[in-house]
C-alpha cells in the first residue's frame, strides 16, 4: 500500500515545493557561511597559535635544534625519544608529576569538601566571611604567592624558621627549598594552599542546589550528620566531585609549574621538578628543542588518554538528580 | 549574653574553620606587614611593625620601573579581556544562531585545544613571535593568547540558555544577524559577560609563563615578570620585595574587595583553567 503513495508523491511533487526546498538548501549554505564568518577570528587565531605550534612540536620531536637564528633543525629520527628515556631527570620528573597530581587531590577534594559542608548550614555572616577568606589565595598571582612563601620559609630569616627554633622543634635553621626532603612537599603544599578556595566555592555552589527536603526526609528517619553526608551529600555532589577530580588531575602539573619555577627551580638535584618544568628547561635553559618537543609529544598523548578516560568515567558514574 | 549553647561538634567545626582561614590569609598579612617593617625589624617575628616605614616602597620604586610595569600589566590584561571576550562572543553566537554543517566537528576542535598546555606549544610560538619581530612587545604577549578556548566554551554554554524565541522574533522583525547579537543578546547577557570579563582580567593580570618568554627588559614586561626577576635576584631585600608584591597584588585585591560577590560568582559560573 505504501509504495504507490510514495511513487505518487515523487512524481506529482509540485514545482513550488521543489523550489522552496532548494531555497532552504541555499539558506542553509548561507547560514553556514555566516556561521563560519563569526567563527573565523577564533578559528584563525587558534589555528595559528595552538594547532600550528602543536603540529610543529610533533615535528620538532624528530629534529635536533638549538633555536639559534639562522640554523635549521637537523633530522635525527627517534633519537630524542631515546635520549629522553635514558635521561635521569625525565624519570624523576615523571614520578614527581604523579606525586603532585595525586598529592593535590586532598587539597582539591577532601579539604574543600569539608570546608564547603561545614560552612553550608551556617546562618548569618560568618558563612560568607569564611568563604571569602578561603578564596583569597586563589586570585593572587602565582609569582606573588611564590614570593610570599619564599619569604616565609627563608633559610636564615624566615618566620617559619624563627618560630620553629623558638618553639624548640628544630635547633638549626632549615634551608627548606634546597633540602631534597622538603622541597617537593613544600611545592605541593603551596600549590594546594592556592587551590583550596576554588574547589570549596564550587562545592558550596553545588550544595546550594541540593533541596533541603532530602535532608529533612532522612533526618526524620533518624539519620545523623555523618549518615546524611554519606547518603545524600556525597551522591548528589558526585558530578561536581568528579568534575573537580578531572580538573585537578588534568591541570595540577600546570598549577604547580609557577611554584617550582619560583621556589626551587626544580631543585635541589631535580627533586622537585615536574614534566612541564622539564619541557621548559629543555627548551629554554638547555636549548634542546628536540628533547623538549619529544617530552611534549609524549605527555600530550598521555594526557589526552587520561582526559578521555576521565570523561568516560564521569559520564558513567556521575549521579544526577533530575 | 551567651545563652545559646554551642554543641561540641559545632565548636570544633569553628575552630577548624578559623584555623583554615588563618592559614589562608596569614601569608597575605605577613606580606603587607613585612613591607612596612624597617631594617631592624624585618628579620624579627613581630606581628606588627613597631615603627612603620615607607622606605621599602621607595626603594622598590627606585629599583624597578613599577609604574611602567603596572601599566604594561593593565594594558595586557585589558586587551586580553577584550579580545578573548570578543572572539568568544562571536564564536558562541555562531553556534546558537545557525545549525550548520561541521558545527559539531568545529566545537570539538575548539574545545580540545583546552587540553593543549602552554609548555607543549611555547617553542614554535616563541620562534614565530621572534620572526615577526613582536618579541619585547605587549602585542607579542597578547596576540597568541587572544583566543581563550575556555572563554569560548563558557560563552557557548551561556548562549545556549538564551531563549531562541527572542532571536526568532527579532529575525522576523527583519533585524540583521549582527543586530540580533548586539541589540537582543548582549544587553540581556550583560552580567554573564561581566562575570567572564572579571575572570579573564584576573587571569590576564596573573599570566606568567608566556610573558616571561616574550619580555626580558623590565620596561617591556608586566609586573609579574619584574617581580620574578626581583625574587631571583638573591639580594636580601625582603622588605622591598614584599612592598613590590603588595603593589602588584593591589589591583586584584581591590577588584576582589569591591566586587567580591561578582568575583566569586564568576568563578562558580565559569571555573578556571
Amino acid at each position: 500500500m505504501s509504495k504507490p503513495i510514495e511513487n505518487n508523491m515523487s512524481t506529482t511533487l509540485p514545482e513550488g515545493i521543489l523550489g522552496s526546498k532548494s531555497k532552504t538548501v541555499n539558506k542553509r549554505k548561507k547560514g553556514t557561511l555566516k556561521a563560519y564568518l563569526y567563527l573565523l577570528p577564533a578559528l584563525l587565531l587558534l589555528g595559528i597559535w595552538m594547532y600550528r605550534p602543536l603540529l610543529s612540536t610533533f615535528n620538532l620531536a624528530f629534529y635536533q635544534w638549538g633555536m639559534v637564528p639562522g640554523t635549521t633543525p637537523v633530522p635525527v629520527g627517534w633519537d630524542n625519544f631515546v635520549r629522553l628515556f635514558s635521561s635521569k631527570d625525565f624519570g624523576i620528573s615523571v614520578s614527581n608529576t604523579i606525586f603532585y597530581t595525586v598529592g593535590l587531590l586532598p587539597f582539591s577534594i577532601i579539604i574543600p569538601l569539608f570546608l564547603a559542608v561545614a560552612t553550608h548550614n551556617m546562618k548569618g555572616k560568618m558563612k560568607n566571611v569564611y568563604r571569602a577568606f578561603f578564596f583569597i589565595p586563589l586570585i593572587l598571582a602565582p609569582v606573588s604567592v611564590g614570593a610570599i612563601w619564599r619569604w616565609l620559609f627563608h633559610p636564615s630569616n624566615g618566620l617559619v624558621n624563627i618560630m620553629l627554633v623558638k618553639l624548640g622543634v628544630i635547633e638549626k635553621n632549615i634551608a627548606f627549598f634546597s633540602d631534597p626532603l622538603f622541597a617537593k612537599w613544600l611545592v605541593l603544599l603551596i600549590t594546594g594552599w592556592k587551590m583550596i578556595g576554588f574547589s570549596t566555592i564550587m562545592f558550596s555552589a553545588a550544595l546550594t542546589g541540593i533541596s533541603k527536603d532530602y535532608y529533612e526526609a532522612v533526618s526524620l528517619d533518624g539519620a545523623n550528620t555523618l549518615q546524611q553526608f554519606k547518603d545524600i551529600t556525597l551522591p548528589l555532589l558526585s558530578p561536581m566531585i568528579l568534575f573537580m577530580v578531572t580538573m585537578s588531575i588534568l591541570f595540577s602539573s600546570q598549577w604547580s609549574f609557577a611554584y617550582i619555577d619560583i621556589l626551587t627551580a626544580g631543585g635541589p638535584f631535580g627533586t622537585s621538578t615536574n614534566i612541564y618544568y622539564e619541557m621548559y628547561k629543555y627548551g629554554f635553559s638547555n636549548l634542546d628543542v628536540g628533547m623538549g618537543s619529544a617530552a611534549a609529544v609524549l605527555f600530550f598523548i598521555v594526557f589526552a588518554f587520561i582526559a578521555l578516560a576521565l570523561n568516560m568515567l564521569s559520564k558513567k558514574y556521575a549521579f544526577y538528580d533530575n | 549574653m551567651l545563652t545559646r549553647k554551642l554543641k561540641p561538634s559545632t565548636f570544633l567545626q569553628h575552630v577548624l574553620l578559623i584555623l583554615m582561614s588563618v592559614i589562608a590569609i596569614f601569608p597575605l598579612y605577613w606580606m603587607v606587614i613585612s613591607s612596612f617593617k624597617n631594617e631592624a625589624e624585618i628579620f624579627t617575628a613581630s606581628l606588627f611593625p613597631a615603627s612603620p616605614t615607607f622606605k621599602n616602597y621607595l626603594y622598590a620604586f627606585t629599583e624597578m620601573p613599577i609604574f611602567r610595569m603596572m601599566l604594561n600589566s593593565f594594558i595586557t590584561a585589558s586587551l586580553l579581556t577584550i579580545l578573548q571576550l570578543g572572539t568568544s562572543i562571536l564564536a558562541g553566537y555562531a553556534f546558537v544562531r545557525w545549525q550548520f554543517r561541521g558545527s559539531f566537528l568545529i566545537y570539538t576542535i575548539l574545545s580540545l585545544s583546552w587540553l593543549i598546555p602552554v609548555q607543549a606549544i611555547m617553542i614554535p610560538n616563541y620562534v614565530l613571535i621572534n620572526q615577526i619581530g613582536l618579541n619585547e612587545t605587549l602585542l607579542g604577549i597578547v596576540i597568541p593568547l587572544a583566543v581563550s578556548t575556555f572563554a569560548i566554551m563558557s560563552m557557548y554554554q551561556s548562549f545556549k540558555a538564551f531563549p531562541v524565541a527572542l532571536i526568532e522574533a527579532a529575525r522576523l522583525d527583519g533585524e540583521s544577524d549582527f543586530g540580533i547579537l548586539a541589540k537582543i543578546i548582549l544587553p540581556n547577557m550583560k552580567s554573564t559577560i561581566a562575570s567572564l570579563g572579571i575572570l579573564l582580567f584576573i587571569s590576564g593580570w596573573n599570566e606568567y609563563l608566556w610573558p616571561m618568554l616574550i619580555t626580558t627588559q623590565m620596561e617591556n614586561a608586566p609586573i609579574q615578570i619584574g617581580l620574578r626577576a626581583f625574587v631571583n635576584s638573591d639580594e636580601n631585600l625582603w622588605g622591598s620585595l614584599m612592598a613590590a608584591t603588595t603593589i602588584s597584588s593591589l589591583p586584584i585585591l581591590i577588584i576582589y574587595f569591591i566586587l567580591r560577590k561578582h568575583v566569586i560568582d564568576s568563578f562558580v559560573r565559569f571555573g578556571i583553567k
